[in-house]
């Protein structure tokens, strides 16, 4: 009798354990054999919600990678939540993320007070805080304090630069007046734009900081239009950049424009007032499908193919809207560094790779820009080109310049 | 701050973009005066009410008719969607405290927000509004026909309302349902109808305040979040009950917080909803009906 | 307890805990004292700012900052219960909502003092030597215990002389004017009290996130508190949890009350993951318990209980 009671229990153990073994846990949380779990934080509602696209677009790449046969027979579980732009629920999602889902990495998170609340946390925790979406320099600078954490995007501090570059070399006497979100974002490209003016810096002669919780940002544009400046930098997000080329217009004032990158989507830019839009410059370093130039090349291609085929059904789906392609642009080196970390998949193993790529040829960024880095090199995307928008669409011009901090 | 040299001509520009503002202000103010005189409910949903029914007119001119066919249409669902709202969310809680009707309609602000994200999304949209977006240049200082057109609508309203509540059958009904059920029901008003009536307008109101304003600041579900804050004030410092005072309320406000942004460099930008604020506290600790109010005399 | 669920589910119910401790400090001054605060969110923000710039601009012990960062916003609203005095019902209403608004652009201007939008990051929470048990655990027991505590106190407090003049207060100022308690007084302790319980809070919120900056205290947390007041029952006390639950897994779990409400109702395609949906399914249950439960949980079981005692 006993004996085959024991026999009886030694059988369902087994079967149990069989049964378990088809998807056996290793010992990093969020990698099985058959499966590895990213998470991410993305406003998906709020002001900042056509931003969340990149998560859609990031999981539709990795569907697509699912589906021919993942990275080392382990298929991408992609799991990202909204925080609506918020600082705290960013954090709320990271800790529900580690702890009750349990992923592998953060991925591609959006924001930079966003991440900065999560940073030390994850750290803390010994959890990757991989290709942040944001472009504060802090996330690539400050590695010997926070060494689980990469950015991707190049530094918005960066982006200045390379207009104060520009101003300074390309035009004649310039009056700079800059409209800058009061907050690091806007202030990051502020501080740019004066050190890439570098001699030259006096030439900004009026500078005025707005607050998200404004209404609209015609008195302010109007103060810069008072100074005399020639010269318009638009360093502020979405749709404050908008309101901002509409007072523009209305004002009747016809200065050079710098508009900054989160802003610059096709998108916006073909519904503010075009006689207003018109010749205004921006950097840019992935595809935008709407964008004339890039409409036969395959890497755009192949993004609609998968945004069609994969893409969330929610969410409009657009073929143009290029924060798809930002997404996917880091979700192939996502790929990429997964399939670098090898086999035998750690957490450790993971941020190895993600300090030590050499991609080149990503098909969802500008041709030429190659994702390198260095365990003192964190910055993944460091070139940019700048372009022109005329006659409803953006053009490329001139030749990829640096983005590197330092 | 590097700061700006003063002119004149960027003063005036500056005080036209302030009255502006305060006609934005001041035309969401007069929906939630209109709801409060007649309800005696204070609409936290108001806002976003105002933004779904732009977001309706939207979609009908996306689908190709111009804003004047669509007008009276969205109009007539804003009515109607206001009185409905009020036959089935409010009328069963109007009984219970102030409290709990609060509740209610920041649930329904809730409620309303999250059904823009899902039916339109996030993204901001462009909306062309009835005015003419050309500019008349006037010494140096552009005023352009739609922020003429703001306060000249907002001002419209003001008279008609005012027409309305004081020559017509029904604004006398509206006026007397709200401030004494028990006796209007008693001369034959039906007290139940006039409420649902004055949502009915103020949801019209709304409206035609969204649609004003969507041109200017861009389409989105968050568009009226800021400016309900300040159409509050607005509406507080008229003392809540009076159209008149919404508007100069509005407008004083506008102007009041757009020179006080620019020239004050203490407030600056991110100070200038504090100030409100305070501007409203300190006229209401001295006149605390506000300044076109009529304060209730307590019988004890 | 803590030993039936899982870690993360055990951090949840500290965070309970915390929305409990502000909303029982609420109910003293709209429960019991009949004054409608919609900007108690900044209270919270003046515990939390207060816990987290001693802990990491002064690195004062986690713990100790707690009572402090209680006190400071005590005084805050000793401060604010002045000038309330003279607002009645609706506009002290929209006075303390316009602080809710104002406070963070105010966190947003010193910010020397506060760290502007970028804010301030904190140590992880750790459990003090001795004790060998999560942060998660630990957050559970030192919110909980703390919240005991102030239930208790709260309840002496109301039933006591304070508590009857209150409610004199709250039924009917010109009578109990009349009968000799003092308003002012009065009134403005309810609002010190309740400021205190909710700086407290706003200490803990900040020790269980590791983060401030002016959006971890927005408006809608004001206005969640008065949800959860009214969901639990003005007056109710203990009944204040299920509120504080309710505001709690609705906001944070609107996820999965989505997935049930797709089952339940597939045409709709209500997906938890379409922007907008959770705040839909927010708005509907609240306005849905207004309607059914318009003196919350708390006035339903006194209403059940009511019930039962009547037919003995």
């Amino acid at each position: 009798m006993r004996n085959r009671f024991q026999l009886a229990v030694s059988v369902l153990a087994a079967a149990v354990l069989a049964g378990t073994a088809g998807a056996a846990r290793t010992s990093t949380p969020g990698v099985t054999s058959t499966s590895i779990h990213l998470g991410s934080s993305v406003p998906l509602t709020g002001e900042a919600a056509s931003a969340g696209n990149v998560a859609r677009g990031a999981d539709a790449y990795f569907k697509y990678v699912n589906d021919r046969g993942g990275v080392f027979g382990r298929k991408i579980k992609f799991t990202y939540l909204d925080d609506g732009y918020q600082p705290d629920r960013a954090v709320t999602n990271t800790i529900r993320l580690i702890q009750q889902e349990q992923v592998f990495a953060m991925f591609n998170t959006l924001g930079t007070n966003n991440n900065l609340a999560i940073r030390k946390l994850l750290n803390q925790s010994q959890v990757p805080q991989l290709f942040v979406a944001a472009g504060a320099t802090t996330f690539g600078r400050d590695y010997r304090q926070y060494p689980w954490t990469i950015g991707y995007i190049p530094a918005y501090s960066e982006e200045g630069k390379i207009y104060g570059r520009f101003i300074a070399r390309s035009i004649k006497r310039p009056k700079i007046g800059v409209l800058y979100q009061d907050d690091d974002y806007g202030r990051d490209l502020l501080g740019g734009l004066r050190s890439g003016l570098g001699g030259k810096a006096g030439s900004i002669v009026a500078k005025v900081g707005y607050d998200p919780t404004t209404t609209d940002v015609q008195s302010q544009v109007a103060q810069l239009k008072a100074s005399g400046a020639n010269v318009f930098c638009i360093f502020a997000f979405g749709k404050f950049s908008l309101q901002a080329f509409n007072a523009v217009s209305r004002l009747g004032w016809h200065p050079q424009i710098f508009v900054n990158d989160v802003s610059a989507a096709s998108s916006l830019m073909s519904i503010v007032p075009q006689k207003a839009a018109n010749g205004s410059i921006s950097i840019v370093f992935g595809k935008d499908p709407a964008a004339p130039q890039w409409s036969h090349d395959k890497g755009v291609r192949l993004f609609q193919r998968i945004l069609e085929r994969y893409g969330d059904s929610i969410g409009s789906r657009d073929l143009k809207d290029g924060f798809y392609v930002a997404g996917m642009g880091a979700a192939y080196t996502m790929v990429d560094t997964l399939k670098k970390a090898g086999k035998n998949l750690t957490r450790q193993r993971v941020l190895d790779a993600a300090i030590h790529l050499n991609e080149k040829g990503n098909p969802f960024l500008v041709p030429g820009i190659v994702v390198r880095t260095t365990p003192s090199f964190r910055y993944p995307v460091a070139q940019v080109k700048l372009q022109r928008w005329n006659h409803g669409a953006w053009r490329l011009f001139g030749k990829l310049l640096s983005a590197k901090p330092g | 701050m590097i700061l700006v040299a003063f002119t004149w001509s960027e003063l005036a520009q500056q005080v036209v973009t302030g009255l502006r503002n305060g006609g934005i202000y001041a035309s969401l103010a007069l929906a939630l005066v209109l709801i409060y005189r007649s309800t005696r409910v204070i609409n936290f949903a108001q806002g976003e009410l105002a933004t779904f029914t732009t977001f309706v007119a939207w979609s009908l001119m996306n689908h190709g008719l111009g804003f004047w066919a669509a007008f009276p249409l969205v109009l007539a669902i804003a009515f109607l969607g206001g009185a409905a709202i009020e036959r089935v969310v409010i009328r069963p809680v109007e009984n219970a405290s102030a409290l709990t009707i609060v509740i209610v309609t920041l649930g329904l602000a809730l409620l309303l927000n999250g059904l823009m994200n899902v039916i339109w999304g996030g993204g901001e949209k462009q909306f062309r509004g009835p005015f003419s977006t050309r500019t008349i240049q006037l010494g140096g200082v552009a005023i352009s026909i739609q922020d003429i057109g703001v306060v000249a609508v907002s001002v419209a309203i003001v008279v008609l309302l005012g027409l309305f509540f004081r020559f017509t059958k029904l604004g006398l009904a509206l006026r007397a349902a709200a401030l004494n059920p028990a006796s209007s029901r008693l001369v034959g008003v039906r007290v139940g109808w006039m409420l649902a009536l004055g949502w009915g307008l103020a949801a019209v109101l709304g409206a035609v305040a969204g649609m004003m304003i969507a041109p200017i600041v861009f389409l989105d579900p968050n568009m009226m979040q800021t400016v309900l804050l300040y159409a509050f004030v607005a509406a507080a410092l008229g003392g809540l009950d009076s159209p008149v005072g919404a508007v100069v309320g509005g407008l004083a406000l506008g102007l009041l917080i757009t020179l006080l942004g620019r020239y004050v460099g203490f407030v600056g930008e991110t100070l200038k909803l504090p100030a409100a604020l305070l501007v409203i506290l300190l006229l209401l600790l001295v006149r605390p009906a506000g300044l076109f109010g009529r304060l209730a005399v307590r019988r004890v | 307890m803590p030993r039936l669920v899982g870690d993360f589910e055990v951090r949840e119910l500290a965070l309970v805990g915390v929305y409990f401790i502000a909303i029982l400090g609420l109910d003293v001054l709209t429960g019991f004292s009949g004054q409608v605060s919609l900007g108690h969110g900044a209270f919270m923000a003046i515990g939390g700012y207060t816990t987290a710039i001693l802990t990491v601009d002064h690195g004062v012990r986690d713990l100790w900052t707690i009572p402090l960062a209680g006190v400071i916003a005590g005084i805050a609203g000793l401060l604010v219960g002045l000038p309330a005095l003279r607002l009645s019902g609706l506009y002290l209403a929209l006075v303390t909502f316009g602080i809710a608004v104002s406070f963070p652009q105010l966190l947003k201007k010193f910010q020397g003092f506060t760290g502007g939008t970028t804010g301030k990051i904190l140590n992880l929470l750790k459990a003090p030597f001795g004790l060998h048990t999560t942060p998660n655990r630990w957050l559970y027991y030192l919110t909980w215990g703390i919240a005991l505590v102030l239930l208790a106190t709260a309840w002496l407090l109301t039933r006591g002389r304070i508590g009857r003049a209150l409610r004199a207060i709250r039924d009917s100022e010109i009578a109990a004017a009349s009968s000799g308690v003092s308003l002012a007084a009065y009134k403005t302790l309810a609002f010190g009290i309740s400021a205190f319980y909710a700086g407290v809070a706003g200490s803990l919120l900040a020790l269980a996130t590791a983060y401030v900056n002016p959006d971890t205290f927005p408006i809608l947390l004001s206005v969640y508190l008065v949800v959860g007041l009214v969901v639990g029952g003005l007056g109710s006390q203990i009944w204040l949890v299920a509120g504080a639950a309710f505001v709690y897994y609705l906001q944070n779990h609107a996820d999965a009350v989505a997935r049930g409400a797709n089952g339940a109702l597939p045409f709709l395609h209500l997906s938890p993951t379409r922007p907008g949906v959770p705040s839909v399914i927010f708005g509907v249950v609240l306005i849905g318990v207004m309607l059914l439960l318009p003196s919350g949980a708390g006035g339903l079981v006194r209403r059940a209980l009511g019930l039962l005692t009547r037919r003995e």
